[in-house]
């Protein structure tokens, strides 16, 4: 059985008279440990099929099963608690929380679980440490560079260490050096920690790190042939 | 969690530190009028307002126009129910209403040391009761113009010689000062000889003090003077009815300084979250629950309100403390004095009106669509 099940999913939305259809009956599958890129022009979907995976988005119909947990009947507060226990989530524009250090932030999912201080202490370290962040710690979001942001950003989503990573354009950011340093580490947690992997790109070099690469098209995801032509 | 909202307070220390700021006057002009209130209140309500009468002359308000004859006391005494009582002579700097109101209260020395509820801070009882210009001095009086025992005090034809400072369960007592009733009688001229401003009568347990009170002004219809006797608490209200109606009108000034406080938190906190309503969305993506959000905001408005309410209630309560502050008319004086149920209301109204200022803003960070919040630039 796959980590991720994703079956017959849809989601539209409105837009003043129009109706958008980004995902129309979408079924994937994910297996543990694998790093699956998703890729498509801006506003096929992408991102919203990642937020469907997080919790943060409801479908309009069909189920998502991750790790034997089908997300889409839990309510706001299951999702919360299932999320902290299962996900991790690396943001485009690394959203950490300005008032806390480098330190404060990767520990902040880990106040979510039943652990001691003397645990969390440890899987902050070691998180800080997978991302060689270790001497910035004490440092605030104002005090690094977007290269050591997002790095934060990334210990933050493993530090708990969840069932799956999900990477909404990582790199969209970043200079071309410090994209290059992400998609490296990514590609290091991925398999030196076998942490499960799904990332949104529209960058098909940074699409190729990963072991399975989805593109999405009006809706629906292409076939191998499909695939080809573009 | 705390420590984020602490930090959160912290970052934006000027925003933080000017609704703190605008909640502690808020509060302590909130501190202010209750003071009064209270002020109003005891003097007006209380065992020593329900049990004690005070015969004046009828129709006659200011101390200066009541004039009854002294020996009256002796025929009040006659009529059953009264226990005791006390011939007063009344002088007051000013009859009309007045933050720096001095009222003098000239009674026989021993009666003053058994009925009054005084205590000596210092000096002693055998020089008042001996020095004919002897006066004994409540301690807001005697903090407000600086006496101390040995001093000689003088306003208007009056100069007498502080013999002692006193303290008083009873607030609006600690804005008087005690002489021999002689002394107010014949200083101030021959015509007052004999003559009181008042006559204040003590019940006996089992008496009803309005049957007594008719009893006495029917007893007295046929003496020189006709008498209008009332509880102690009545009396004291009807003389300070000007004022009553004004500190009725403060009251509303106390509710609409708690509706400012709500209205400058809320206002804040509003604006606190809609300026980091995606920092709600991060945290909620990573798994910190709606409730959670929920209370994370409602600390902080209340941690905001809570620290300016407590501000302006202590500075209210130093101020009150150290003021003495009193307002009078009449000869009647309300006292405002901080109290611990003052105190424990204004710092409750704070947690409240935190929590209330608290709930639109953290509803909003709770329920936001957490994509949505996250496209926020």
């Amino acid at each position: 059985m796959a980590l991720v099940e994703l079956r017959g999913v849809s989601k539209s939305f409105r837009k003043g008279e129009e109706t958008i259809t980004p995902l129309d009956n979408i079924s994937m599958d994910i297996d543990a440990g694998e790093f699956v890129s998703l890729m498509g022009p801006s506003g096929t979907g992408k991102s919203t099929l990642l937020n469907l995976v997080s919790g943060i988005d409801r479908p309009d119909s069909g189920t998502i099963t991750v790790n034997g947990t089908d997300v889409t009947k839990l309510t706001r507060t299951q999702l919360a608690d299932w999320r902290a226990a299962n996900l991790g989530y690396i943001f485009q524009t690394h959203n950490l929380i300005p008032v806390l250090t480098a330190y404060e932030n990767v520990e902040l999912p880990t106040l979510l679980l039943k652990l001691s201080s003397a645990q969390r202490r440890q899987r902050v370290e070691l998180a800080l440490e997978a991302v060689g962040l270790s001497d910035r710690a004490n440092h605030y979001p104002r005090q690094l560079s977007g290269g050591q942001e997002q790095r934060v950003g990334i210990a933050r989503a493993i530090v708990a260490h969840p069932k799956v990573v999900v990477a909404d354009e990582p790199t969209g950011s970043l200079d071309a050096e410090t994209s290059e340093q992400v998609q490296v580490l990514l590609q290091r947690l991925n398999r030196e920690l076998n942490i499960t992997m799904l990332m949104v790109t529209h960058d098909s070099n940074i699409a190729s790190i990963a072991s399975k690469q989805l593109i999405l098209n009006r809706g629906k995801f292409l076939t191998r042939s499909e695939k080809a032509v573009i | 969690m705390i420590s984020y909202v602490l930090k959160t307070l912290w970052r934006h220390r000027t925003r933080t530190l000017l609704t703190v700021t605008g909640a502690a006057v808020a509060m302590f002009v909130f501190c202010f009028v209750g003071s009064v209130q209270e002020g109003l209140n005891r003097l007006t309500t209380g065992s020593d307002a329900d049990r004690t009468l005070i015969v004046f002359q009828e129709n006659r308000f200011c101390p200066t126009t009541s004039r009854l004859p002294e020996d009256y006391s002796r025929k009040i005494k006659e009529i059953p129910g009264v226990r005791d009582v006390m011939p007063i002579q009344v002088w007051t700097n000013n009859c009309r209403a007045s933050l720096d109101i001095i009222v003098f209260n000239g009674a026989d020395p021993n009666q003053i040391q058994k009925t009054r509820p005084i205590k000596l801070l210092a000096g002693n009882w055998q020089q008042f009761q001996s020095q004919r210009d002897a006066a004994i001095v409540g301690r807001n009086v005697a903090s407000r113009r600086g006496l101390k025992v040995g001093d000689q005090f003088s306003i208007g034809e009056l100069s007498v010689r502080i013999a002692g400072v006193f303290e008083s369960t009873v607030p609006s007592e600690e804005n008087l000062i005690y002489t021999s009733l002689g002394f107010l009688q014949y200083t101030r001229g021959a015509d007052t000889a004999g003559l009181v401003t008042q006559h204040e009568v003590m019940l006996t347990e089992d008496a009803d003090p309005d049957r007594v009170a008719a009893a006495i002004d029917a007893a007295l219809r046929s003496g020189s003077v006709a008498t209008k006797t009332r509880r102690k608490g009545a009396f004291q209200a009807s003389t300070l009815s000007d004022l009553v109606d004004l500190i009725g009108f403060a009251h509303w000034l106390g509710y609409a300084c708690v509706g400012l406080v709500l209205s400058l938190v809320a206002t804040t906190t509003v604006m606190s979250v809609q300026d980091r309503i995606k920092e709600y969305a991060v945290l909620q993506t990573i798994g910190v629950r709606p409730l959670t959000t929920l209370r994370l905001v409602l600390t902080e408005s209340t941690l905001l309100c809570l620290i300016g309410g407590l501000s302006g209630t202590l500075l209210a309560m130093i101020a009150l403390s150290l003021g003495g502050f009193a307002i009078g008319a009449e000869g009647a004086t309300i006292a405002f004095r901080p109290t611990l149920s003052l105190a424990i209301s204004g710092s409750l109204i704070s947690i409240f009106v935190g929590l209330i200022a608290g709930i639109a803003p953290a509803m909003q960070a709770a329920t936001v669509p957490i994509v949505n919040a996250l496209r926020q630039p």
